[in-house]
């Protein structure tokens, strides 16, 4: 090989460095559902099977197996303004469901909520847009069976338009709602939307030992 | 905000109301309106009828109660123990004839029907049915504050390597470049 080869070489792997440290250095926001993973038709029209809703009980751990999301469950309330209220956001783990309302597993619509990230870095539902149909959340319950979810859709609205009665209305069946942060995000307003996945209800489980452990310690 | 401004515009008619129709027996000299009243108003056993605004709340809410039954400038003690709310004190609306009292629909009530009582310092009660209903979540949730949101650290740290390597190497092509020319 010539020093002139050599050279260019060298001018090469320069350029390849450089074109790196630039990408790298442009802002990484968390992944956005794309529209093909949006409802067709709505979450109220049903083509697939569902399984028959459980008896309440309330939810001790989230997983999504896809994106080896495994997190504990806190009880929710509603904020001042009616909004749903966040586990604290110290907690990067901590998911939480509307505790007033359906328990998953059980007839109507349970609403799941956790961070997409805090001051420190990626939290539990990081990668919520990233889920596609047909992916599973599993939710482990007090009565010691896990309730199994499949992914309907994933959608993402603009705060200012967010669609209340799609989101948290009472389904006929057994339904989940899990909702993080997400959209697009500015400097001055943070966080321009939300980023919702549906599902509904296809089987039940027993616990899985490890997971009954932990809900019991 | 606006749902307090409303609160107080319904109860504000509310008397309104009350005070156009109890007004034309006060203006007929009739002590005894009290009376002449209850035909107007659904009474129920003994118990003269007690005026619930909202009659349907959520907790958290405060909730309004008037009546007739205390008679003007009277007073009354209501009680809102039924769903934990304890007991509340009525006095004189602006409208002399309706006795007034308000009271907040605690946190942790379950929804359901609730029965409102009030005892009158002259003696008489009445009693009303407030409907206590939770509303759902609404509106967006605020999860995340932008923590994630930055530069790609791994990709940088492998731009840098790459620089550098190349750095290394320009350097060591150029001292072979000098000193091959010294050789000759």
């Amino acid at each position: 090989m010539s020093n002139r080869t050599k050279g260019w070489g060298i001018a090469a792997a320069a350029c390849v460095g450089l074109w790196l440290v630039h990408n790298g250095s442009a802002n990484v926001t968390p992944p956005v559902p794309s529209a093909a993973q949006a409802f067709a038709a709505g979450p109220s029209v049903h083509t697939d099977a569902a399984a028959d809703p459980l008896p309440p009980s309330p939810p001790v751990r989230l997983r999504i197996p896809e994106t080896d999301v495994d997190a504990p469950m806190m009880r929710l309330g509603l904020a001042e303004n009616g909004a749903l209220d966040v586990p604290p956001a110290s907690d990067r783990n901590m998911a939480g469901w509307y505790g007033d309302g359906t328990t998953p597993g059980a007839k109507g619509t349970a609403i799941v909520a956790g961070h997409v990230d805090n001051a420190d870095g990626p939290a539990v539902f990081y990668t919520l847009g990233a889920l596609k149909k047909g992916h599973r959340i599993e939710v482990d319950r007090e009565d010691g069976r896990t309730a199994v979810f499949t992914v309907d859709a994933i959608e993402v609205y603009d705060n200012k338009n967010f669609p209340d009665r799609k989101v948290y209305d009472e389904a006929d069946r057994a339904e989940i709602r899990v909702i993080t942060c997400g959209g697009g995000f500015s400097k001055k307003n943070g966080y321009q939307g939300n980023v919702v996945a549906f599902g509904h209800l296809i089987g039940v489980k027993p616990v899985a030992r490890s997971a009954a452990k932990s809900a019991a310690g | 905000m606006r749902t307090t401004a409303r609160l107080f515009t319904g109860t504000a008619l509310t008397v309104a109301a009350i005070g156009a129709f109890a007004a034309p027996a006060a203006y007929a000299g009739n002590e005894d309106w009290n009376s002449n009243s209850e035909s107007s108003y659904s009474n129920s056993g003994s118990h003269e009828s007690l005026e619930i605004f909202p009659s349907s709340a959520s907790p958290g809410e405060t909730v309004t109660v008037n009546t007739l039954a205390c008679g003007k400038h009277g007073h009354g003690v209501g009680d809102a123990n039924s769903l934990g709310a304890g007991e509340f004190q009525l006095n004189p609306s602006t409208h002399k004839e309706v006795v007034v009292g308000q009271f907040e629909v605690p946190e942790h009530v379950k929804a359901g029907s609730y029965g409102i009582s009030v005892a009158c310092d002259n003696g008489k009660t009445a009693r009303g049915e407030l409907m206590v209903k939770h509303r759902g979540p609404s509106g967006h949730v605020q999860t995340g504050v932008g923590g994630s949101v930055g530069p790609d650290t791994a990709q940088i740290t492998a731009g840098a390597a790459v620089l550098a390597a190349a750095a290394v190497g320009g350097v060591w092509l150029l001292r072979r470049r000098a000193s091959g020319a010294r050789s000759h």
